[in-house]
């Protein structure tokens, strides 16, 4: 029976092509909207994990407290130990980079050595000279680099553009910095500047510095101590599972909180923080799950209705084939059923033909992006420059779950009417013709 | 002979606007099993009423209809459908193929309605074909094919579930001379290879030359009700 339903829906056009062009539009709607919503919204936490945070962060609670004063005397101490246990401890996926934030004054001089210009500044230090570490390509620092070279070699110093104009620096000029030592003493180093950076979000080129993590610990007297461990997740895990891995490394926590490395002061507490409680990035989650489900709640909402209205007309055209049926003697609940059946199978071509047309969209996307570099290049935006789609399991699901939903929703609200056809009067319609 | 149809002092009435129309009076009848019938009268003489009646679709205002015994007014909507399906074909004037549907496929839609699969019922269905002398025809739609071919396929697919009674209302109207001869023909052949009961509605006099009854219909009343026996004619 199933198959002969699905013979009448592929030979008379007349009763399918227009839900599934309905279906089909629907759900490539949906596929690519969300696909698209998805990839920009995890291409911004990305970008502030990649540039800021990591999809997770290991820091000591006394430093995060404090964290907007830079307090570095309540960095981590022992790094390779805790590198060596977040390796052992923590899901193989999670790659660990350690990193320190630092601020600064950066002072330029003349050609007489008097200060010409001087700012405070903020600074990530990061490997960037280690051969196996991946943070120059987590940053994207060679595609971010508008000119110079990045740092080869000790004391090597990376600017953002417009820090660099603002301070009028040049390429190849020393430039000092003025910090604060681990031990809480006054740190001054001189740095060449060898690049200048674009990062795309103004406040970073602003104000933001690179330096080598070596030289960072040479230069703030933090030997074998970082103020972060920033945890990076494939892409391809959702920032929805971000808070399972959280959890299960905070579950393991307490071991290394009952037994810390020796040099660990006595209050030293590591917390592990995940990329969406920070920066305000939960809040933003709550609101784009919630567009997300509006946009998906009113699309479904206008199919039923097309549908609902294809099927009467649907109903109309084939008046005298279901006034057949009844007399024949199907049920008017099994013509719901048919009539089910046939706009689940619809439901199902169209969702098919949907998600190849909205995946394939949102898969360009994905792949190519569009530059919104000039749009972004005044915003404080942690965001990339090329948006990107992404193409997940979830937004198919958005699109194909809701797109059968509709079309079966749609043909049982307009079978509610065959329920109101008399079979008293068939013959004198089937003689109609 | 034993009747599959009783008729008892069935009287129909319709609400028209503000006005009360009887489109049957009292009419009391019995179907034969096997019988080649007709009702026959002028239009708005209660033939299709009568057919609707016997066919379920409607119930009288009064009296009552057994079909083997069994009171059609006693049947839900439910069972009705079954009593349909199960028992009664139907052949219409303008056919009512389903026209995406091949001619194979349509003979087949009502044992796939009784919940048969195809292939426990491909042979039966070809059988069914070639008794109506269509079995170069059966992937054709209906669209290709003539008037004539069209009600053979509707009465093909009538009988094909074994009916005891089969109800063709104005079978031959749309058909020529030729082709209404041909099909009642048919029709006597099958009423004697199948056993099933056929029961016209018509105005049509060549048919009355195939009928072994006429049933006379005139203002909802039964004028006459003649019958012959072999080539006679009806008395």
């Amino acid at each position: 029976m199933i198959r002969w339903i699905l013979q009448g829906i592929l030979r008379d056009k007349n009763r399918s092509l227009f839900p599934f062009l309905v279906v089909t539009a629907g759900v490539a709607l949906v596929v690519f909207t969300v696909g698209f919503m998805e990839g920009i919204f995890m291409g911004m936490i990305d970008s502030t994990a990649n540039l800021d945070t990591g999809h997770l962060r290991l820091v000591n609670k006394p430093f995060y407290d404090e964290e907007h004063l830079n307090p570095m005397d309540r960095a981590l101490t022992s790094q390779n130990e805790i590198h060596q246990w977040l390796r052992e401890n923590s899901d193989p996926i999670i790659k660990w980079a350690p990193r320190i934030r630092w601020g600064a004054i950066a002072d330029v001089p003349d050609e007489n050595g008097e200060t010409k210009s001087q700012t405070p500044i903020i600074g990530m230090a990061l490997d960037l000279l280690s051969p196996d570490s991946r943070e120059v390509d987590r940053l994207d620092l060679k595609g971010a680099l508008v000119r110079g070279r990045l740092p080869q070699g000790p004391k090597e110093i990376l600017l953002g553009y417009e820090l660099a104009r603002s301070l009028d620096v040049e390429l190849d000029q020393t430039i000092t910095l003025l910090g604060q030592t681990f031990d809480g003493g006054l740190a001054t180093d001189n740095y060449k500047v060898v690049g200048l950076v674009r990062f795309g979000v103004f406040a970073m080129d602003k104000k933001m510095a690179l330096i080598d993590l070596a030289d960072a610990q040479d230069s703030f007297y933090m030997e074998d101590t970082v103020t972060d461990f920033l945890g990076f997740l494939p892409s391809h895990i959702s920032y929805k599972e971000y808070k399972n891995f959280k959890i299960e490394l905070q579950s393991r926590l307490n071991d290394l909180r009952l037994n810390p490395p020796k040099d660990w002061a006595k209050d030293d507490f590591p917390i592990v923080l995940s990329v969406l409680e920070q920066r305000n990035l939960d809040n933003m989650v709550e609101v784009f799950e919630m567009v997300k489900k509006i946009f998906v709640g009113i699309i479904v909402l206008l199919m039923v209705l097309v549908l609902w209205n294809a099927g009467l007309l649907n109903g109309i055209h084939r008046y005298g084939e279901l006034g057949l049926l009844l007399a024949m003697g199907q049920t008017h609940w099994k013509l719901v059923w048919m009539l089910g059946v046939e706009a689940f199978s619809i439901g199902i071509l169209g969702s098919l033909a949907g998600s190849l047309i909205g995946g394939g969209g949102v898969y360009y996307l994905q792949e190519v992006g569009i530059n919104m570099g000039d749009t972004f290049a005044q915003t404080g935006i942690m965001m990339n420059d090329v948006m990107r789609g992404r193409v997940t399991a979830e937004s198919f699901l958005l699109g194909v779950g809701p797109g059968i939903m509709a079309s079966v929703l749609g043909s049982l609200f307009a079978s509610v009417a065959l329920f109101q056809r008399s079979e008293a009067n068939l013959f004198r319609e089937l003689e109609a013709g | 002979m034993n009747s599959i149809v009783s008729i008892e002092k069935v009287v129909k009435v319709y609400r028209v606007g503000s006005e009360d129309f009887t489109a049957l009076h009292e009419i009391s009848l019995e179907i034969e099993a096997g019988a080649f019938m007709s009702f026959v009268g002028p239009s708005g003489s209660g033939k299709t009423t009568l057919l609707n009646l016997i066919g379920g679709l409607d119930q009288p205002t009064s009296g009552s209809i057994f079909f083997k015994n069994v009171k059609l007014g006693e049947l839900n909507r439910t069972a009705l459908a079954e009593y349909r399906r199960k028992n009664l074909g139907f052949v219409f004037q303008t056919y009512n193929l389903l026209p995406v549907y091949s001619v194979y496929e349509n003979i087949l839609f009502p044992l796939l309605l009784d919940g048969n699969k195809e292939s426990a019922v491909r042979q039966l269905v070809m059988d069914m074909v070639a008794s109506v002398g269509l079995s170069d025809q059966i992937k054709k739609r209906p669209s290709q094919l003539s008037g004539g071919q069209c009600q053979r396929v509707a009465i093909a697919r009538a009988l094909v579930k074994k009916p005891a009674l089969i109800l063709a209302d104005e079978p031959t109207a749309n058909l020529d001379a030729e082709n209404s001869y041909q099909i009642l023909e048919l029709m006597r052949e099958l009423n004697k290879q199948f056993k099933a009961a056929f029961v016209f509605s018509t105005h049509d006099e060549k048919v009355t030359k195939y009928v072994t009854r006429e049933v006379g219909l005139e203002d909802g009343r039964v004028c006459w009700d003649k019958r012959r026996n072999g080539f006679g004619s009806l008395e």
